[in-house]
């Protein structure tokens, strides 16, 4: 049996205005695990993500990271073990350059100076990005800068990563050479995403996420071939569009009609 | 990717300024700019302007690229000047002054913070202990104004698609105010986002970084001979008036 990294259990989250954006939501995560976390819009997969290293708390419910809850006590080991990946690489960019970005974690890690440079290199080299060092994150393109998000996180060696919609504004070629960055790196893997292409090639698991709760779980081959959860939940279209374009008729009949 | 003005763009030349111990050069040029503001007479006030514009000559940046930035400080200098000029207790002689004094003092930003990269003004600004919220404050004002400046332009873009043109009426001034709150609500949303990001790599309050500087002689020197100068300036003014 593989080790349970993550515990979730019954966990709510309702914003400061009282939409609830999770509701009771419980699974397992276990060691070497690809998990892809898909959902509509608004379906609350960044809000489950920042549950994972204690941004977010539940009042309720529990996140257990190996067995440690996400308390103030063990949060500093716990940011350590989690590493998240924002949407936005602008937002996790934060630092003049590249170099002190990826620095950054290591450093607050409490590394010393010569550990903190081999680190650097090494998440550099990882995510292909060697030599941006001296650059500045608005000299980057979009794809650049998610590698660049990425490696800020390897530097920490975190056990578990965990990724908001990494293929995002990514144009098809940088989406492939992302997915395959990410297939290499060893670590347990929490993606959420929309893009199904993605979550096919990169995850073994699949958990649908509709509105605030997980409505499957199950292995990314069986949940795929499900078109008709896939289409109940946002994330096919709808059969009156496939049954219109199967007809090669241009005329898709409203909703209603 | 757009060209954004930036006040670096020049730091990788290579002159007696560029490659001055960045911690040296921030305090002379710092201890010149004050020297050159408190200098009470006209002719050594031109004789300020003269050093300021000597120091960029060395620096080898661009005259052209300092007009450009310029060009928004003679802005503000200009309507001092005319305001100054009429009242009864300035006149023209007082106008001259504070105007060649503010525009000395601008130049020498130049030199001072154009003849480096930014992050390692930043760094040089910590070693120096200047308090730790400024030094964080000035770097994500400059990391985050280029972002929130394309944000500005695309819901200009936005507007402007949709027929909105930039006129003096009630309706164009109140959509340009709501344009700003937007503005404004997304900055703060973002700054929730990216202080969430740096709290998940263990942001505690301090931002720390690798700097390795190394004081020589010659950035003594430099510094002392820029001192030196500062002094004079406003020795000279003693035994002149």
């Amino acid at each position: 049996m593989r080790e349970r990294v993550i515990s979730i259990t019954n966990v709510s989250y309702t914003y400061h205005d009282g939409t609830p954006a999770i509701k009771g939501i419980s699974l397992d995560i276990f060691s070497g695990e690809s998990v892809g976390v898909i959902g509509p819009n608004g379906a609350g997969k960044t809000t489950l993500l920042l549950h994972l290293n204690g941004i977010l708390s539940s009042e309720n419910g529990s996140v257990k990271i190996r067995g440690r809850e996400t308390r103030k006590e063990n949060i500093k080991g716990i940011r350590r073990d989690v590493g998240l990946v924002f949407q936005d690489p602008d937002d996790q960019l934060f630092m003049p350059t590249v170099f002190d970005d990826v620095a950054f974690g290591p450093i607050n890690m409490g590394y010393a100076d010569e550990e903190v440079r081999k680190r650097v290199a090494q998440a550099l080299e990882w995510v292909g990005m060697k030599g941006y060092e001296g650059r500045s994150p608005h000299h980057l393109s979009v794809g650049e800068k998610k590698r660049i998000a990425i490696a800020t996180i390897l530097s920490m060696s975190p056990e578990i990563l965990v990724i908001d919609e990494p293929t995002a504004n990514l144009d098809p070629r940088a989406k492939w050479e992302l997915i395959e960055l990410l297939k290499g790196l060893p670590m347990t893997k929490v993606v959420a995403s929309h893009d199904l292409e993605m979550v096919a090639a990169l995850c073994e698991r699949t958990i649908i996420l509709d509105e605030g709760k997980v409505v499957a779980d199950d292995t990314t081959a069986s949940i795929m071939s499900n078109t008709a959860l896939l289409e109940r939940h946002g994330l096919a279209p709808a059969p009156r569009i496939i049954e219109a374009q199967s007809r090669g008729s241009n005329q898709v009949p409203s909703p209603n009609g | 990717m757009e060209h954004h003005p930036e006040i670096d763009e020049y730091a990788g030349l290579s002159s007696p300024i560029h490659n001055w111990d960045p911690r040296a050069k921030l305090i002379a040029i710092l201890c010149l700019i004050f020297s050159i503001v408190l200098i009470p007479d006209l002719r050594i006030a031109f004789i300020g302007l003269v050093i300021a514009l000597t120091l960029v000559f060395v620096s080898r940046i661009p005259f052209g690229f300092m007009l450009k930035h310029l060009k928004w400080v003679i802005m503000f200098i200009l309507p001092l000047f005319v305001i100054v000029s009429l009242t009864p207790s300035g006149g023209i002689e007082r106008a001259s002054l504070i105007s060649v004094k503010a525009l000395s003092a601008v130049i020498l930003i130049f030199p001072m913070i154009g003849t480096m990269r930014f992050d390692t003004t930043m760094k040089a600004l910590e070693k120096l202990k200047i308090p730790k919220k400024l030094v964080q404050m000035i770097m994500f004002t400059y990391r985050y104004i280029f972002v929130f400046t394309n944000e500005l332009h695309r819901m200009l873009t936005s507007l402007t698609s949709r027929g909105f043109s930039r006129r003096i009426s009630i309706y164009a001034m109140s959509t340009t105010g709501k344009l700003l709150g937007m503005l404004f609500v997304r900055s703060h949303e973002r700054a929730e986002r990216v202080f969430n990001a740096m709290v998940s790599r263990g942001y505690e309050g301090n931002i720390h970084t690798l700097v390795d500087f190394k004081m020589r002689k010659a950035d003594i020197l430099k510094a002392a001979i820029l001192i030196a100068i500062a002094v004079a300036l406003n020795v000279v003014c003693l035994t002149v008036i």
